[in-house]
């Protein structure tokens, strides 16, 4: 006699909810394919792009892994530059700092792509002979993939199995595509209990009531999904582990949803931070995330500046993100996006509190602020996005709300819908060009304002038989500082060097043979004498990394 | 002789080796004779007056485990900067109870390169509880709960180089990665320099009618400075070296980079600027991020010891001031009655406050064990100046107390101090070198490291046997009527250790402790907070399986289910600090 298995009922339910799962994402991967030139890019396809641009351009591209993520994606560097790139200055610029980001990734790649193609950029190229870049397209490859699988979410976290919700069980309620779309959505049940309400100026819209304004809730509203562990919590321990952008050592936000078992626990964080922390040539990081200081400048408070683990810029360097923000404007202009502080833990501040170089951060774009609604209800950032979308004819922003059943509400009126993922951050692909465009030239301009170190007002006097005095000036020629003032005081930045080398048949009489500088601020000069005994060459060599070498040689 | 025979006589030597072992505690060995407290012929013979290379360590590791195959087992956690075996014991009865179902208790030494006896203290308790198992109740109690977790050198790479190449008392402190100390550009080039080529760095000399010098007049060989107003003999040079790079200081860029690994773990950790001595980011060096790999992999280590020299302390964290917030009332009492204890097994030594009684330290190592990991964990400071005489020093009396050289002189014949002798110095040109070598100061003399040694693990078993023990003490039953029944179970911790430290608790470092019926339909179950008035807590979801927050040290916990039917009930208990346990319901 066969044996026979007898389902639950409720297994069958979930079993046919997924087969609906299934086929309804089958429609929207083909949708994806087809479009390919008007929407974002998955990971093959940017590494794609990676491969043809170093195989194109084999002099001045090299692409290389510098590690694989636990979700086995490539962490790429694509380095671009001729020559002797280790003792020259370069630029890190890096995307793809937040999962969710799908732009900063794109106008990392963008900018790899101008740089070496577009003919715009043709005189710009010149510039490589005396600086290089290195580009870090995509460091969250395994949250960024989210918007491309069959259920598409907000996604921050790496592969890593990971305990989000800390109850000791790895992943056990994850989101779940309960209308079948796609999207991972919102979910709205009319509760007596619930504490959201329809926005007066669009019932689409939900917002908080506030009572002591007289209003009253009737929704309760949660992202889309089941309470898988029945934990009265929705979704809060779905696939995702640890967040790139809150897994580094500046302010690092201990036992925090995303933030990983301690700073720099995860294969691509410590891929790119050994990475720069080798190169020492590497005079400042631009990032595309969530932080900006380039449309606002930081402000300087000389408390946080100064305390003994200071939190806030140094003064000089100040200064230098006011030049940068005053020239960023000139290339974006009015769709500058939104000024954002840093998180806790994130790379941006890590660049610069704790690898002690220039760091700047745009999100590349943001949603335009518009007027205030003519409702004293505060206008939500949804509100801007709709009105935003239909004056700009952008559309699939929007999941209208459907009624579902829902097994965790039995018997409640429950819908899904509401801002589809991505969108409030990402603009439209169409859009990404010529944002692009401007980042690019920006980018470049910026690289043109590098450290350049030079030695000049050589002079060399003779006081006796045998016996000369030699003065030079160390210039900075260049616009920014030879380090940034944390870098002063971050051990591993390297110092400009001041070396005089003499022959055996020289002696030092006075000064100093090897001499550790502080830094030179743009356009300055230190002045330097030796007092010599003997004939014959000599040579004098300044100059670090970032800033670049300068040697001279004199014969006395 | 026949196979029958020698089968025979090997039986009889079996026997007579254990009527020795048994004879050994009251009579006379053949040439042994029992000193209470020690092995009288240990199976693996140490030398405890002497240091071990690594090599020396590994031949002991590999005796040991040979030996005592069903207690000790040997593996290397990972690999060193330069590429050395980290290895590790595990030590416990592996036949009872897989280790990590066990309380585990870490040990580690030699994380400071200069710091070796910590390796021979760690190795030492590993020795004695292989020794003494079978032969001493509470070792072997000890051996069948518990597993020791013991890595006698973190840092090899250190521990070689300090041995091997000519170095000081201080130095090195790190690995063996070079950096450029001076930040000139260039990488360890001016480093001590061995002139009178004897394997110490000591120190340089030299006669000077306006020094501020003179040759006490109690022990020639030592300097003592002038009285204020007066001149005296003597320079002082600094340590054995010249300026190789002609930059005008002098062994200022050592071929080994100044880092340090006890900088470089997870909690509050801070760059150099701040924190001296951190490298790039926590576990930033291999040494490290291979004990961590091994401790995430073994959240059952609920206790820790990490040795390192000088000063005679049992220093428990925070290493930095703000993070008292985390160690509350109930870990501060674990913390005292253990600190207590270990001031009164090792005299001379005291217990102390890291930030507050040393010094701040961010990213140290036994902060990421205590606040990331939940083991209650202290550094231990071996050695101090009161072991010389057993006398308080006074307190800065005569600049670099004389003791030291008191004690060279009467108890180690001078055999610490490397006598001055003249040299001919390329910057200074005629100079004295000689001083204390760095076999002393900070390390043990060999007489005194086996008593030490044994002191500090009876410190090290005391904390390790009061991490938490669990105990299903009680399991009975109800009869509800209409086949229903309530099942009470209580747990006891018959020891100090909580399974849950008050930051594991807040933050959930670890799971709760689960308690599972198995076997029965269960209707309800609850989580008994007063038995006597009734007072309980229903879990709603899955009551099968009943989350125990925490259970105190000395103390119980009760839960209770309400069941349908009464047939082959056992009780699973989980614990990760705790242990795993099960009982079956007897009626």
């Amino acid at each position: 006699m066969q044996s026979q298995v007898v389902y639950p009922v409720q297994y069958i339910f979930i079993a046919l909810f997924l087969l609906q799962i299934n086929f309804s994402t089958a429609a929207i991967r083909t949708t994806n394919q087809n479009n390919n030139e008007q929407d974002y890019q998955d990971h093959n396809q940017l590494s794609q792009r990676l491969a043809n641009l170093s195989k194109n351009h084999p002099s001045l591209a090299n692409l290389q892994s510098l590690t694989k993520t636990d979700g086995s994606k490539d962490i790429w560097l694509l380095t671009i530059g001729k020559g002797d790139i280790a003792n020259k200055p370069a630029l890190a610029v890096v995307g793809g700092v937040e999962g969710d980001h799908l732009l900063g990734s794109e106008l990392a790649v963008q900018f790899a792509e101008k740089l070496l193609n577009d003919p715009a950029f043709e005189s710009e190229r010149d510039l490589l002979n005396e600086i290089s870049f290195y580009i870090f397209p995509d460091m969250s490859p395994d949250a960024r993939e989210q918007y491309f699988m069959p259920i598409r979410y907000e996604r921050r976290g790496n592969a890593r199995p990971t305990n989000l919700d800390r109850d000791g069980k790895v992943g056990e309620d994850p989101y779940d595509d309960l209308n079948g779309d796609g999207l991972i959505t919102m979910m709205r049940i009319k509760d007596p209990t619930g504490k959201w309400m329809r926005h007066p100026d669009d019932e689409r819209i939900m917002v908080r009531a506030r009572p002591e304004k007289g209003e009253k809730g009737n929704y309760l509203l949660f992202t889309e999904g089941l309470d898988q562990d029945k934990d009265g919590q929705f979704n809060e321990d779905g696939e995702e582990g640890v967040f790139f952008n809150r897994n580094f050592t500046f302010n690092y936000p201990v036992f925090t949803t995303g933030t990983g078992a301690h700073a720099v626990s995860e294969k691509e964080s410590r891929a790119i931070a050994d990475f720069l922390f080798q190169a020492k040539n590497v005079f400042a990081v631009i990032t595309f995330g969530p932080a900006n200081n380039l449309t606002k400048p930081l402000t300087y408070n000389d408390k946080d500046a100064n305390t003994k683990i200071f939190t806030g810029w140094k003064e000089h360097d100040i200064k230098i993100n006011q030049q940068l923000s005053n020239l960023y404007k000139t290339h974006v202009g009015k769709q500058a996006p939104k000024a954002e502080p840093g998180q806790a833990g994130d790379f941006f501040q890590w660049a610069y509190f704790h690898y002690g170089r220039f760091s700047f951060s745009t999100q590349g774009w943001s949603l335009p602020e518009t007027e205030n609604d003519e409702s004293d209800t505060p206008a939500s950032q949804e509100l801007n996005l709709i009105r935003w979308a239909e004056d700009h004819d952008v559309s699939d922003i929007f999941v209208p709300w459907q009624s579902i059943d829902h097994p965790d509400f039995p018997g409640k009126e429950v819908e899904v819908g509401g801002i589809a993922p991505f969108v409030m951050k990402n603009p439209p692909y169409t859009m990404v060009d010529s944002i692009a465009l401007k980042h690019a030239s920006f980018i470049l301009e910026m690289a043109a304002l590098r450290p350049k170190i030079d030695l000049v007002n050589i002079e060399t006097e003779k006081l006796g038989t045998n016996l000369h005095r030699i003065t030079a000036e160390v210039m900075n020629t260049g616009s920014f500082p030879t380090a940034s003032q944390s870098g002063e005081v971050i051990r591993w930045v390297q110092k400009t060097v001041l070396r005089i080398n003499l022959n055996e048949s020289q002696n030092l009489v006075s000064g100093k043979p090897v001499e550790v500088l502080g830094a030179i601020r743009g356009h300055s000069a230190l002045k330097r004498s030796w007092l010599i005994r003997g004939k014959g060459s000599l040579n004098i060599r300044v100059g670090s990394e970032a800033s670049g070498f300068r040697e001279v040689q004199i014969s006395l | 002789m026949s196979d029958f025979k020698l089968a025979l006589l090997f039986f009889l030597s079996l026997i007579a080796l254990s009527v020795n072992a048994q004879q050994a505690d009251g009579h006379a060995l053949e040439e042994f004779f029992k000193a209470s407290g020690s092995p009288v012929n240990p199976k693996v013979q140490i030398s405890w007056n002497r240091y071990h290379t690594n090599e020396g360590l590994l031949d002991i590791y590999l005796k040991m485990a040979k030996t005592y195959p069903e207690l000790v087992r040997l593996e290397s956690i990972g690999k060193s900067h330069e590429g050395r075996d980290l290895w590790l014991l595990t030590i416990t009865n592996h036949s009872n109870k897989p280790h990590h179902e066990k309380p585990g208790f870490w040990i580690d030494g030699n994380i400071h390169a200069n710091e070796i006896q910590a390796a021979e203290v760690s190795l030492y308790t590993a020795w004695y509880l292989v020794e003494n198992y079978h032969s001493n109740d509470f070792i072997t109690q000890l051996l069948d709960e518990k597993a020791f977790y013991i890595l006698p050198v973190m840092n090899p790479d250190g521990r070689e180089n300090y041995m091997n190449k000519p170095n000081t008392a201080n130095a090195p402190r790190s690995g063996t990665m070079p950096l450029d100390d001076d930040g000139d550009g260039v990488v360890g080039e001016d480093g001590f320099d061995d002139l009178n080529g004897d394997g110490h760095i000591t120190q340089m000399r030299r006669q000077n009618p306006f020094g501020l010098y003179r040759e006490d007049p109690d022990d020639a060989r030592r300097l003592i400075r002038v009285k204020q107003g007066e001149f005296g003999e003597w320079e002082l040079l600094g340590y054995e070296g010249y300026d190789r790079d002609v930059d005008g200081r002098i062994n200022e860029d050592r071929d080994v980079g100044y880092y340090d690994h006890n900088r470089d773990w997870g909690w509050n950790w801070q760059p150099d600027y701040v924190q001296r001595g951190a490298y790039h980011y926590p576990f930033s060096l291999p040494e490290t991020r291979a004990v961590r790999d091994f401790v995430l992999a073994h959240p059952n280590i609920s206790g820790a010891l990490t040795h390192h020299n000088t000063g005679g302390m049992f220093l428990r964290g925070p290493g930095v001031e703000q993070d008292q917030e985390y160690y509350l009332r109930d870990d501060l009492r674990v913390y005292d009655a253990l600190g207590q204890m270990g001031e009164k097994l090792v005299p001379g030594y005291n217990y102390l406050v890291s930030y507050k009684d040393l010094y701040t330290v961010y990213g140290g190592q036994r902060d990421w064990f205590h606040l990331m990991r939940g083991a209650y964990t202290f550094t231990v400071e071996l050695f101090s100046r009161y072991l010389l005489f057993h006398e308080k020093p006074l307190r800065r009396s005569r600049g670099f107390s004389d003791d030291y050289y008191t004690f060279d002189k009467h108890l180690l014949f001078e055999d610490a101090f490397v006598p001055w002798e003249e040299y001919f110095h390329p910057q200074f040109g005629k100079i004295q070198i000689g001083g204390f070598k760095k076999n002393y100061i900070r390390v043990h003399p060999g007489f005194m490291l086996e008593q030490d040694a044994h002191r500090i693990m009876a410190f090290s078993l005391y904390h390790a046997y009061h991490t938490p023990q669990l105990e299903i003490t009680e399991l009975k039953s109800k009869d509800l009527g209409g086949g229903q029944f309530e099942v009470t179970a209580v747990i006891t911790n018959t020891r100090m250790i909580p399974t849950h430290s008050s930051i594991n608790l807040e933050y959930h470092i670890d799971p709760p402790n689960y308690v599972e019926i198995i076997g029965p339909k269960v209707l309800a179950g609850m989580i008994v907070i007063d038995e006597d008035l009734n007072i309980v807590e229903e879990q709603l979801t899955n009551p099968e399986k009943l989350e125990v927050e925490n259970i105190s040290g000395m103390s119980i916990a009760t839960v209770r289910w309400i069941i349908d039917g009464k047939e082959n009930i056992g009780v699973l208990l989980n614990s990760v600090k705790g242990g795993k346990y099960s009982k079956v319901f007897e009626d």
